[in-house]
């Protein structure tokens, strides 16, 4: 991935900021470009371009920024001024807590004697870095209750008024799964309630890997296909499945992904050239070097333009009809018990296919149809959830809420099952007919049992370890 | 020989037939999956039959395959890190694939990316950066104890992810990670320059001072250490603290498998026209119940069901049996993983100031 610095903060590409209200922002850092955070400041792209990514900012009075360590940090790096009197106000904090909660007094805005007239008058007093730490700490004088505060409640108190008064960011470099926390605060629905582990277990189950050939139906606008060719490094192909005239791929507009890369990487099919490859595919005429020339400018164009479609289009005909797909990967609300009969061909053998859905029933659904469904070896729904703790040595636990849903994943493995001659080991098979005359047990043609050998084979197999042990 | 490279590539490419030589894993059940190296004239014995080698060779991937005796059958896979991850001969707790991915996805594990992994255990987690990496990408594992070490050595280079997998036997806490960085892992200088760490040891905190020198000093930089106990996390924490990590986030991370079941619908207006029969069949009185019993004692020597029975009682149903009406159900697995460990991030990013 050459064309784009994963590690350095660098001008004309996209990043996101991080705001110390955990809100976020994507930015266009372009030459000589200013950004707005809003109530957070304004600063000049030229002032973080050469940093790495990942560096936090603060904004100072006069527009600049500097470096700072975190965006919880105190301490300024480069003003030691600074780090004075914010130890100073640290100090005076800390010294004066409670060592429990036993006489806070919770009326929220009856203890806090800065009004909001206070606080709109300090922040026009001055643009300042320095306006954010004033007003906290004359908010903390202005709290008659703050002594009464345990340490710990403080710290909370101090961080919670950081996040809405401080003016500092952080600028990250765009990956996949910043572009999908980025969704999950704006518009969760398109990401169809799926969660950063699931996800990451769909990359994993389908195997998404440099130089792989994916099958792929992304209803996201981009977010799966982004983070399956960060994936593959963009070596490989993935064919994106759409079910529209045109297909939705705009979350990559942040992605800084040059057109002749993404047009090598990434093809487009619509279901209607997957389920009749050959009325779809385009005949067309071929002009000699000599007709071309005989071209006038605008006609030139026009045939150019339609050869490129044309040879787009049958290039796209061709793998649907090759097939032998490294994996299927499916995240769409299109009901996939009625395309799976047209997909399941084109996976090759031993090739996952991982489908999600945001309900386990849809799931559910499609696992049955596959239970009768020899092509699909040993399918499964999985759920994955991941909790946060409140990360504060000593006071380590999870935090109290949590997003309810994430989404569920179900995947299998492709299979080429075998016509004649498969007799399942398990009831009605006996051990010892088994032992004494096995030949007894070859079925030429066991088409009225195969699909009763092959449909429970998991419980079959279970069954058998059952009989043995016994 | 003619296939070497490729049989070295089975967990960077798929083939499409498997080839003498080839590492096959023979699907069994779901939890028996045999890893095999498809050799001439070999078989394979399984409480489901018997396997020969030589019908392996030349079959497509995937295929269902009968057992030698005409019973029994395996599907024979291609290898993934998932499918090794099940697998895998284990020789400590390995990582499972519903942690392992929520770490490469938190931590951007892509191609070409380089990862520092301590320690190796069971491998199956190497196997899944490997992969991951590419062949752009290296991962630079360490183990300290030595059979471990070298069963792991063993199993890198036999499945050819040696090209990008470089093992060290080591004691990161006492002796660092700084090695001798074989000139094919190089980029650039010749430090290990790693941009994702994972710590899946007893002690994290004490190898946490010890990267310093061996991380890439250009780039933010993202760490896992994985632990069981909470009082390793704590130790983690301040230590990741001291040695200027930020974002510090302890998270837990739990998978659940789910199937697809049928229950039998079985309708209360049933249960009526049950007992309505077996009423009437009483009211016949004591000479006629002496017919039904003895009728009873008929009935279960010709297997006839007596009565009305709705829903099967005293046979047995198959789930799904279409002379009964079922409805669908998810059933979650019988056993869960309740805690695997505690997996605490970290990111590092160096001052870089520019000019």
């Amino acid at each position: 991935m050459e064309f784009k610095n994963k590690k350095i903060i660098t001008e004309n590409q996209h990043a996101l900021i991080r705001l110390p209200s955990d809100g976020m922002k994507i930015i266009d850092l372009k030459t000589d470009g200013k950004i707005s955070l809003g109530k957070f400041g304004n600063f000049e792209v030229k002032d973080i371009v050469g940093y790495c990514f990942g560096q936090s900012f603060e904004i100072l009075n006069d527009g600049t920024v500097v470096p700072i360590k975190s965006m919880s940090e105190q301490v300024n790096i480069e003003q030691p001024e600074d780090e004075e009197l914010d130890r100073d106000i640290l100090t005076k904090i800390f010294s004066n807590s409670a060592e429990n909660n036993q006489n806070i007094i919770n009326i929220g805005s009856k203890i806090q004697k800065l009004t909001h007239e206070d606080i709109n008058e300090l922040k026009e007093s001055g643009a300042s870095s320095n306006i954010g730490q004033l007003i906290i700490s004359k908010m903390i004088e202005g709290h008659e209750g703050f002594d009464k505060k345990t340490i710990h409640s403080q710290q909370k108190y101090l961080k919670r008024k950081q996040a809405k008064f401080l003016r500092r960011f952080t600028v990250e470099y765009l990956n996949s799964a910043q572009l999908m926390n980025y969704y999950m605060e704006k518009d969760l629905n398109r990401l169809l309630d799926m969660s950063q582990e699931t996800l990451g277990l769909m990359l994993n189950y389908s195997n998404v890997r440099p130089g792989g050939k994916y099958l792929l139906v992304d209803e996201t606008g981009g977010l799966i296909l982004y983070a399956m060719l960060e994936k593959m490094g963009f070596e490989g192909e993935v064919l994106l499945v759409h079910e529209n005239e045109h297909p939705n791929y705009s979350m990559l507009k942040h992605c800084d992904i040059p057109e002749d890369v993404l047009d090598k990487s990434v093809k487009f099919i619509n279901w209607l050239q997957i389920l009749e490859p050959s009325n779809e595919r385009i005949d067309f005429e071929v002009l000699s070097d000599e007709q071309i020339s005989g071209l006038r400018g605008g006609k030139r164009a026009q045939y150019f333009r339609r050869l490129k479609r044309a040879n787009d289009i049958n290039h796209v005909i061709d793998s649907i009809e090759t097939g032998n797909f490294d994996g299927f990967i499916s995240v769409t609300t299109l009901d996939a018990t009625t395309f799976l009969p047209y997909v399941i061909p084109l996976v090759g053998g031993s090739r996952p296919i991982c489908i999600y859905s945001q309900f386990k029933e849809t799931l559910m659904e499609i696992q049955h149809g596959l239970m009768n469904d020899k092509r699909i070896l040993a399918p499964s729904i999985y759920e994955t959830r991941v909790t946060p703790f409140q990360t504060i040595p000593g006071r380590l636990h999870p935090v109290m809420t949590m997003r309810g849903f994430g989404g569920f994943v179900l995947t299998g493995t492709k299979v080429i099952p075998q016509e004649n001659g498969i007799q399942a080991v398990g009831r009605g098979l006996s051990k010892r007919r088994r032992e004494e005359s096995p030949q007894v047990e070859k079925t030429e043609d066991s088409s009225d049992t195969k699909s009763e050998d092959i449909k429970s084979e998991d419980t079959k197999s279970e069954e058998d370890i059952e009989i043995d042990e016994n | 020989m003619r296939s070497q490279n490729l049989i070295a590539m089975s967990f960077f490419e798929y083939k499409d037939i498997v080839e003498e030589g080839d590492l096959v894993l023979a699907f069994i059940s779901r939890n028996d999956i045999k890893p095999i190296r498809v050799t001439k004239n070999a078989i394979l014995n399984t409480r489901y039959g018997n396997f020969l080698h030589n019908d392996m060779i030349g079959s497509p991937y995937g295929k269902q395959m009968a057992g030698a005796k005409g019973y029994g059958f395996i599907h024979l896979l291609h290898p993934t890190a998932e499918m090794w991850t099940i697998s895998l001969p284990h020789r400590t707790q390995i990582v499972y694939t519903h942690d392992s991915s929520y770490i490469m996805q938190r931590l951007n594990v892509v191609n070409g990316s380089r990862v520092i992994e301590a320690g190796t255990g069971s491998g199956s987690f190497t196997h899944s950066f490997s992969r991951s990496v590419g062949l752009k990408g290296r991962v630079f594992t360490y183990e300290f104890h030595e059979p471990r070490y070298l069963e792991a050595k063993r199993e890198i280079e036999d499945h050819g992810i040696d090209v990008n997998t470089f093992i060290t036997h080591r004691d990161v806490c006492q002796d660092g990670f700084e090695i001798q960085v074989p000139e094919n892992f190089h980029n650039g200088d010749n430090k290990i320059n790693a941009q994702v760490i994972f710590l899946d040891l007893p002690s994290p905190w004490i190898a946490i001072n010890n990267l310093n020198n061996v991380i890439d000093p250009q780039m933010k930089v993202g760490i896992c250490c994985f632990s069981p106990c909470i009082e390793q996390v704590h130790k983690t924490v301040e230590s990741l603290q001291e040695n200027g990590w930020v974002d510090i986030e302890m998270v837990e991370c739990r998978g659940k498998r789910w199937e697809a079941r049928k229950e039998m619908v079985r309708d209360v207006n049933d249960v009526i026209k049950r007992l309505k029969d077996i009423q009437s069949r009483r009211d016949h009185g004591i000479e006629s119940r002496k017919r039904v019993k003895l009728e009873q004692q008929e009935d279960k020597e010709a297997g006839v069901p007596r009565g009305f029975n709705p829903f099967g009682k005293g046979e047995r149903v198959k789930e799904g049996d279409i002379n009964y009406s079922w409805k669908d159900v998810t059933k979650i697995e019988s056993e869960i993983k309740t805690h695997t460990s505690y997996l605490t991030f970290a990111f590092k990013v160096p001052l870089i100031i520019p000019e």
